[in-house]
């Protein structure tokens, strides 16, 4: 009887192995054991990312990692290098025509990995759709764009609702990756979704989600040949467990290394490399009347109080670049007087809040910060309450954070960090246009305001340049936000691999090589 | 003898246990009721669902058509209405992350999450029932307390801590497994033993005590002054009414192994329904969430049917009732 | 019955005692301790969670620093007694220089307040919702223990997660959720012993002589559903802190100024193979107290529930 026990609770486990068997068949490309193991010599680049692509229609993206993975699998018209100038991909020429008409003149060479060859039906079919439907993640950048008309198979003209000098800055991000129209309109959204297909350098190979995307060698792409037979994008959550796959040889590159972690990677024989990027660490503070931190003073003092460089070279470990403006070099209309700048003056900001009416013990400020800044925000909430300030730390998780910002409900002071895929500043003032401010910050300067909206429709770049740079005047003098530091992209690189990142944080894997 | 029939041989066995699946299926639905309210109370606490579907910079006229879309300007009792009629046709609604019906995007981690779990329970039986039994036998005596003390630690030791640990000192000192991933046997060894720690833990000391007791009993007493020999006495008689306990824990603790996948797998980058639901949860996903919590609870139910069946068959005192 | 005496002593109506089947004697203090004595591992559980207490209770006169004190130019130092160690810092600093040993010290209010307010809420909701299902009876029974069924079958963590997610992270929410979520092992063991002890001479007498509902429950049920109640409790303060500190892990734990456990651990995971004391103290925090609510666990349920005994 002793053996019908162990019988009944075999057949028990059996039943549930051949149930979780089953479930394996039908995710075999998970279950293909080495794939981890893979050294880059086989031909095989493997990238740790924290989180996985949201989905492989490029237009319903919103996220940087999103865009990193995409890019080698669909192409723009046109790409910007590291320093925002614009090259050509999938266009050969461009030129304006008139103040809200661009001609651009298309490849005659490209196919789409399923064969269908890339014509101006393509791009009015993608440009069209991200510009109409509302649904999609990355609609409000491109409903400017009201038609795009084919002059012929290889030209065509992109029509916008005004003036829009940030047309081609729009054409060289993620809503603009060209989708084969042909191969959609004949097979749906959904087939497409389980078999993309793009004019990239590589091709889809799998997805399973929340684990990895691979990607396979374009053998018919039409620019240079494609250094990789096969790209890897994993998406490990764990900081840890990325530094781990790194340092025993599971992946040739891991994003966000911890900044405690580099000596044990260099240890390791492989490399930390580091570049700026995009975002923009940032307290941004209510004017609404009433509050305290609508007297200048008072945001003059918040700015004097933090040590911004001590943040920089303990917490975030060196990698961070100071700077009193959001518009950091890269992007269109940057002041580069108030780049690599800080203030610093503790005794200063104390003696200000002394003349704002502070004598004993400073204002109550709340200050509001996502879960991922806790600790900058600990220490920018010291440093405040040193010279006198009572902070309210408010530390929220990611989606609780976006609704607050959605609904306008922080209190004096958010801490965030804002990145710009436009590489342009128009991009980081628009929080700041009356309408859009109005509950948030009500921040309202009719100067600041006319500067705007002039540079939105202003055709002429050295016009505008100075419309965006003299804000930026404005900006350090007002404060409606104080600038901790611009952040810094911190890799973590095998030996086999040679990495250098960029600024848009984009890896193109043909950017990326093996170390011989 | 306390087991003397066999369920085989016991008359009208099969019919009982017929007849005890059909109730146990019957009892299903209400629970099932009950969950899809606990579901829809929480889904409908979370704040504006619109606010989180729609980017920053959609217009009032997008919210409101929004809101019509979802149904929301409808009086509560409606919508739980309509939540329940699409949810018994499967539709739980659109993951707005993911832009697909959220039951696929649930069912797809299912095996994964599953191939987890049964691999953590299978480790802590082979843990347990060895250590259990000996140190019921070598009862005070140093195995005995090194076997407590470690049953103790396993379960006092956070999941999440004792995952971080294995890869460190398992695959990156030692190089033995690989750190994360899903793939071949070896990717499967360091979570499953994470996620199954705190359970060899649990059944181990469940073991030892349940052997303890009948050890105790006046037939093993017989069966020892008979002059059987000892291990006769706890392989042959003491065993298998020792484990009958740990068919009960397995059917009770599979709910709480499900809970450890959530953070078993977000540790070793294992890409199933516990990572689906932490990044739903994280994103407000609530289509995902109220899919998962559905698909989870209906599995454990019918997994805890499945172990009462089992554990009815082994022990014919149980009545159907 | 011997522990629980003096606590349901306390409530019994005078002569509920010739009612009382089950012999609760008054014994004091001194013959506990002795039965505490008489085992090894009650004797560890006990010292290592007064110790605790203690701790938590004495917080400001044990902490060397103030807790939420940063200072980043000091941060990941080793602990003073190390020949790298910083001076003053008896177990180094953290991530943002704060002194670990009075993050500890301070954390083991937050642990001892979660873990034991949780089960309080839970113990009170399970106990309430047991005692009406097993009283009443019929459908009253019927729907509490389908609404446990539901629970039961939900992975706690997850509901947790949920809530915490919506409602967001803080002290009094994690006690209330946690108890929430919690309560269905309560409302099963007191809704058993209810439906035991229901049966029993002393209770159908008080029924007879005509006492309210509310006064049998309250003057005879209850006190002797107590002993399972303080067993499983004991086991449940221990997964709190577990809990506590998964969630922490999950970004939905005690938030900042606060000071848990769960959170330190949870925050000094990056920093395991760099600067080990950051979260290897509260780890062996979290092991030691558990461990010895365990072991005292264990010990009373040995001592009150001779059923359960092994």
């Amino acid at each position: 009887m002793k053996r019908t026990w162990m019988k009944s609770i075999t057949a028990l486990v059996l039943v549930m192995l051949v149930v979780s068997g089953c479930g394996n068949a039908a995710n075999s490309p998970a279950a293909d054991p080495g794939t981890n193991n893979a050294s880059p010599n086989n031909g095989t680049l493997t990238i740790a990312n924290a989180t996985d692509i949201e989905s492989f229609d490029f237009h319903n993206n919103n996220t940087t990692v999103s865009e990193s993975v995409l890019v080698n699998m669909f192409d723009y018209l046109i790409k910007n290098d590291n320093d925002g100038n614009k090259l050509p991909v999938l266009a050969t020429s461009w030129e304006q025509v008139d103040d809200t008409t661009w001609r651009f003149v298309l490849r005659d060479d490209v196919t789409f990995h399923n064969g269908d060859s890339f014509t101006a039906a393509d791009v009015k079919f993608t440009l069209e759709r991200v510009a109409t439907d509302g649904t999609l993640k990355q609609n409000s950048l491109y409903k400017q764009i009201t038609a795009v008309n084919i002059v012929d198979d290889h030209t065509v003209d992109i029509v916008t609702d005004g003036p829009d000098p940030l047309l081609l800055n729009r054409l060289s991000r993620m809503g603009s990756g060209m989708l084969p129209s042909k191969y959609i309109e004949e097979k749906g959204m959904d087939e497409f979704l389980k078999a993309p297909v793009g004019t990239g350098p590589y091709k889809f190979g799998s997805w399973q989600r929340d684990d990895r995307v691979e990607l396979l060698k374009n053998e018919n792409y039409f620019g240079d040949a494609p250094k990789w037979d096969k790209v890897v994008f994993r998406s490990i959550p764990e900081a840890s467990t990325r530094v781990s796959e790194l340092l025993t040889g599971g992946v040739d590159i891991i994003a966000s290394v911890p900044s405690t972690d580099v000596g044990r990677i260099e240890g390791e024989g492989m490399n930390v490399v580091t570049a700026p990027i995009q975002r923009v660490l940032q307290l941004i503070l209510r004017q609404t009347e009433g509050t305290p931190t609508a007297d200048p003073k008072v945001r003059e003092a918040i700015d004097l109080a933090i040590d911004k460089k001590a943040i920089v070279d303990s917490i975030a470990g060196g990698a961070g670049i100071l700077t009193r403006t959001s518009v950091t070099p890269g992007n269109f209309g940057a002041d580069p007087s108030l780049y690599e700048q800080s203030l610093y003056d503790v005794d200063q900001a104390k003696q200000l809040l002394q003349d704002a009416g502070y004598a004993n013990g400073g204002p109550e400020v709340s200050m509001s910060v996502q879960s991922q800044y806790s600790e900058y925000a600990q220490v920018v909430g010291a440093m405040l309450t040193e010279v006198g300030f009572k902070v309210n730390l408010d530390v929220l998780e990611a989606s609780t954070f976006s609704e607050k910002m959605t609904s306008k409900t922080f209190g004096e002071i958010f801490m965030i960090g804002i990145g710009n895929s436009m590489n342009d500043a128009s991009n980081n003032y628009t929080r700041y246009l009356a309408e859009r401010a109005k509950g948030e910050t009500d921040y309202n300067n009719p100067e600041v305001e006319e500067l705007l909206q002039a540079a939105s429709q202003n055709m002429n770049p050295e016009e505008r340049e100075k419309q965006y740079q003299q804000v930026q005047q404005i900006f350090a003098k007002e404060r409606p936000a104080v600038y901790l530091f611009q952040m810094e992209g911190m890799y973590g690189v095998g030996a086999k691999v040679d990495f250098s990142p960029r600024r848009d944080e984009m890896y193109f894997a043909d950017e990326i090589s093996p170390k011989n | 003898m306390i087991l003397r029939l066999l369920p085989v041989h016991s008359p009208g066995g099969n019919e009982a246990v017929g007849k005890f699946i059909a109730k146990s299926l019957l009892q299903m639905i209400p629970v099932l009721v009950l969950i899809s309210l606990i579901v829809f109370i929480l889904v409908r606490v979370t704040g504006d669902p619109v606010a989180l579907m729609l980017p920053e910079t959609a217009t009032d006229e997008d919210r409101a058509l929004l809101t019509q879309e979802l149904g929301l300007n409808e009086p509560l009792y409606k919508q739980y209405g309509l939540f329940i009629v699409n949810a018994v046709q499967g539709d739980f609604g659109t993951s707005f992350r993911y832009n697909q019906p959220a039951l696929p995007l649930v069912l797809e981690r299912l095996p994964a999450s599953f191939e987890l779990a049964v691999a953590a329970m299978v480790f802590a039986i082979v843990i347990a029932v060895p250590a259990g039994i000996w140190s019921a036998v070598k009862r005070n005596t140093f195995s005995d307390l090194f076997i407590s003390g470690f049953s103790v630690l396993g379960k006092a030791m956070p999941n999440f801590w004792m995952g971080i640990m294995l890869i460190l000192f398992l695959s990156v000192i030692f190089k033995i497994f690989p750190v994360s991933g899903r793939g071949g046997f070896s990717h499967l060894v360091l979570p499953a033993i994470t996620l199954g720690v705190g359970l060899a833990a649990q059944m181990t000391r469940l073991i030892r005590s349940s052997m303890l007791e009948i050890l105790s009993q006046d037939y093993i007493r017989t069966a020892r002054s008979k002059g059987i020999v000892e291990a006769v006495v706890v392989g042959k008689h003491a065993l298998r009414n020792g484990l009958i306990p740990v068919v009960t824990i397995m059917s009770l603790q599979f709910t709480s192994l499900i809970g450890g996948t959530l953070i078993t797998e977000t540790v070793f980058a294992w890409p199933g329904l516990g990572q689906l639901l932490v990044s739903a949860v994280n994103t407000h996903d609530m289509a995902i969430v109220q899919a998962a919590v559905f698909v989870i609870a209906v599995f454990v139910i019918l997994m805890n049917l499945l172990t009462d069946v089992v554990y009815r068959l082994l022990d014919p005192r149980i009545k159907y009732s | 019955m011997a522990a629980s005496s003096s606590s349901s002593s306390n409530i019994q109506l005078p002569g509920a005692d010739e009612l009382e089947p089950i012999a609760v004697r008054q014994r004091g203090f001194k013959h506990v301790l002795r039965l505490l004595l008489k085992s090894k591992t009650g004797t560890v559980g006990a010292a290592l969670v007064l110790i605790v207490v203690l701790i938590a209770v004495f917080a400001p006169l044990l902490a060397t620093h103030n807790p939420g004190q940063v200072d980043p130019i000091n941060r990941l130092k080793p602990p003073s007694w190390l020949s790298e160690g910083a001076g003053g810092h008896l177990l180094g600093t953290d991530n943002l220089g704060r002194d670990i040993w009075s993050r500890i010290v301070y954390g083991s209010r937050v642990s001892l307040i979660v873990g034991i307010g949780a089960v309080l809420v839970s113990g009170a909701i399970g106990a309430v919702l047991g005692l009406l299902a097993a009283y009443y009876g019929r459908w009253v029974d019927a729907l509490i223990m389908r609404v446990a069924d539901a629970f039961i079958a939900i992975p706690t963590i997850l509901l947790m997660l949920v809530v915490l997610a919506v409602v967001g992270p803080g002290l009094g929410t994690l006690i209330f959720v946690i108890g929430f979520t919690n309560w269905v092992s309560y409302a099963r063991v007191v809704r058993g012993e209810v439906l035991s002890i229901k049966e029993r001479d002393f209770v159908k007498a008080a029924k007879a002589v005509g006492s309210r509902n509310s006064r049998v429950i309250f003057r005879h049920i209850l006190p002797n559903v107590l002993s399972s109640f303080i067993v499983i409790s004991g086991m449940n303060v221990a997964t709190t802190i577990i809990l506590e500190a998964s969630l922490s892990f999950l970004g939905l734990g005690i938030t900042p100024p606060d000071v848990s456990w769960g959170g330190m651990l949870s925050d000094g995971r990056q920093y395991v193979a760099t600067s080990w004391w950051v979260a290897t103290f509260p780890g062996i925090a979290i092991t030691v107290t558990v461990l010895g609510v365990i072991f005292l666990g264990d010990w009373l349920r040995d001592v009150l529930d001779p059923r359960m005994k092994a």
